[in-house]
């Protein structure tokens, strides 16, 4: 069980297309204490999956810091950041993004080829994720056998099998129903109390934001908007 | 089973049928290539045991099909008047033949009878055999290759049609079928049965399409390949003197250039295979994007995933080289088609070391065809990637 700190300073990124500079992050500050559960939203290309691409280690700034946990990202090579995404970040998107031909549970123990550990302890991590996320009797079913709902389940399991500090979610409910939404929003938010999972996820949908702690808002590259979530929705989720 | 394992198993089932037509598409290759080494390697022996016999041949300088006077023979035998460097003459004249309704040809050379058994101790090794050819003008000879095909054996009348004058069925006598001769193809009768024949229609004589000369040994045989152009030179029949081996070389070669269109061959399909697995590797990588960039995206670095997409190449490439090895190895091994021959090879050889050779080609195909895709694999940025699907 492990948490960490997110700081970004002046984060600026610039994007270059045909020698035109797009400024997409100008300036950015942002603080997430280790444990929180954080939702940010904005207008669609505001800068929101590249924030989080930013903090898990996928891209780095054209200026500024980011800081997670210990590690400073930008000082990172590019190898540096692959060692580290592996130990310290799960990632959830929308299109969960699961290998077809392997069953619930070999997806979910795939980050954990990157592990030097026994195999009845990888048996074991990977039985306790997908119990975690409600999934125990569906182990050997393939991706094309489960739900969309179940196929973000898998996901989740895959994201939090190695015990990340940090699980950055890209609209994780941007393809699922209201009912089956709810369910997965529930599920983070049972990985951010129950485990204290420091939790970034970008959303559209106001509702699935209720869910966090505090909602950032993104709007022309800096933060327009902080405010804190009532908790109304964990007090929900544990009674 | 090891999970790295199992998902390289399940990559290569992912798609069964276009992995089955990729191995397919290198096994086709690979077979080319052993059955053409072994053609080809089989032609080399053949030509290496020409050389062996010590004999020079002797045809007209500007072309074999021009014939040369019988006449050439005592004088060439003049260069050595005690025998013992230059130790037979002996003329052929080619007369290729048929039997009657029978379209196959037949490769048929009328010799001096007296200097064959000498010139060609391969042939005639029994004395009866070599009695009934002195004894008997219309002796033939027979290849063993020609004695399985026509079903002919010792004793038989069986009668050829010359496919040159004079052109009348001839008949013969099969005295031998030259079981221990490296050649299997050819028949051989006596020139003096031809001139006959040729008297009798009218037909120029005295004409041979070449000479074999036996020599004593290594030095004569280079000595007199100088000596005989030498003696002949600025006469109206020049000459052109080469050892066997050359002359077998450029005798099969006029016919068909068997090793050098068998490479090609070989190396051509070889390059469609790369290209086919290639195409393979490049579709599979493109279906794969996202799963390759969410791998990176967990921390799984392009080493790895090059590993895993050069693994997938070589697997399925590996499979076809060693079914493509397989098959014609098994073919002339170990089936009735181990009997099966081929112009002036006996049976095909397919050596062990030459499957190796081809399983190793097949490897080098699959490292080629997934060089690219790994390599796109290796700079796959995991951003770029997720937003180039959504
Ligand atoms: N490689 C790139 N080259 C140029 N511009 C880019 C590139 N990647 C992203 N952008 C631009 O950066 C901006 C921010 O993109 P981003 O994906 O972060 O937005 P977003 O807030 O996640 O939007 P959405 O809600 O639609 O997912 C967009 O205007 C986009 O066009
Ligand atoms: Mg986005």
């Amino acid at each position: 069980m492990s948490a960490a700190e997110i700081e970004c300073i002046d984060v600026r990124k610039v994007y270059r297309k045909d020698r035109i500079a797009i400024p997409v992050l100008d300036g950015l500050n942002l603080r997430i204490a280790a444990g929180e559960f954080v939702t940010l939203m904005g207008p669609s290309g505001s800068g929101k999956s590249t924030l989080l691409h930013l903090i898990g280690g996928l891209d780095s700034p054209t200026g500024g810091s980011v800081r997670v946990g210990d590690a400073q990202l930008e000082r990172m090579s590019e190898r540096e950041l692959t060692a580290w995404r592996s130990r310290h970040v799960g990632f959830i998107f929308q299109m969960y993004h699961l290998v077809p031909v392997l069953t619930a549970a070999q997806n979910v123990e795939l980050p954990l080829l990157l592990f030097k550990m026994s195999a009845a302890e990888r048996r074991e991590r990977v039985a306790t994720a997908l119990k975690i996320v409600g999934l125990s009797d569906r182990t050997d079913h393939r991706p094309n056998q489960l739900s969309g709902g179940q196929e973000q389940r898998v996901a989740i399991a895959r994201a939090l099998v190695t015990d990340p500090d940090v699980i950055l979610a890209d609209e994780p409910t941007g393809d699922l129903d209201a009912r089956t939404s709810e369910e997965i929003l529930t599920l983070l938010n049972l990985l951010n109390t129950e485990f204290g999972k420091t939790i970034l996820m970008v959303t559209h949908d106001p509702k699935a934001a209720a869910h966090g702690q505090r909602t950032i808002h993104l709007e022309k590259g800096v933060l327009e908007r902080d405010e804190v979530m009532p908790r109304k929705t964990v007090a929900a989720a544990s009674a | 089973m090891n999970l790295r394992l199992l998902y390289l198993a399940r990559n290569l089932t992912r798609n069964r049928i276009r992995t089955a037509l990729t191995c397919a598409a290198v096994a086709l290759p690979i077979i080319i290539y052993v059955l053409s080494t072994a053609v080809v390697e089989g032609y080399e022996e053949f030509l290496e045991q020409a050389a062996r016999e010590l004999r020079l041949a002797v045809t007209q300088r500007t072309s074999i099909i021009n014939p040369l006077p019988a006449g050439h023979r005592p004088k060439i035998e003049s260069l050595d008047p005690t025998g013992a460097r230059l130790v037979a003459v002996c003329g052929m004249r080619w007369i290729g033949g048929r039997i009657e309704n029978d379209p196959r040809p037949l490769s048929t050379l009328a010799v001096d009878a007296d200097t064959f058994p000498t010139s060609f101790p391969e042939y005639l090794r029994s004395p009866d055999e070599r009695e009934a050819w002195v004894r008997d003008k219309q002796a033939l000879i027979i290849g063993r290759g020609v004695a399985g095909q026509f079903g002919w054996k010792k004793g038989d009348r069986v009668t050829i049609v010359p496919s040159v004058p004079p052109y009348t069925p001839m008949e013969f006598h099969v005295v031998s079928t030259s079981e221990e001769a490296s050649d299997p193809l050819t028949n051989w009768f006596r020139r003096d049965y031809l001139e006959e024949e040729l008297r009798k229609s009218g037909a120029p004589e005295g004409l041979v399409s070449f000479f074999f000369i036996k020599c004593g040994s290594k030095a004569d045989l280079d000595h007199f390949r100088v000596a005989i152009d030498a003696l002949f030179a600025r006469s109206p029949d020049e000459t052109k003197t080469q050892d066997e081996k050359t002359f077998m070389n450029e005798y099969v070669t006029q016919q068909f250039n068997l090793p050098r269109n068998l490479r090609i061959l070989a190396a051509v399909t070889v390059f469609v295979a790369v290209m086919a697995a290639a195409n393979t590797m490049s579709m599979n990588f493109r279906d794969r994007i996202s799963e390759y960039a969410t791998l990176k995206s967990m921390g799984f670095s392009g080493g790895i995933v090059f590993t895993m997409i050069q693994s997938e190449s070589l697997l399925t490439c590996a499979a076809g080289g060693i079914a493509g090895a397989a098959v014609p190895y098994v073919l002339f091994t170990h089936t009735p088609m181990k009997n099966f021959t081929v112009p002036l090879i006996q049976h095909l050889d397919i050596a062990p070391a030459v499957c190796g050779q081809a399983v190793l080609i097949a490897l080098a195909i699959g490292l080629l065809a997934g060089a690219w895709p790994s390599w796109l694999a290796v700079r796959l940025h995991v951003v770029t990637a997720l937003r180039s699907l959504e």
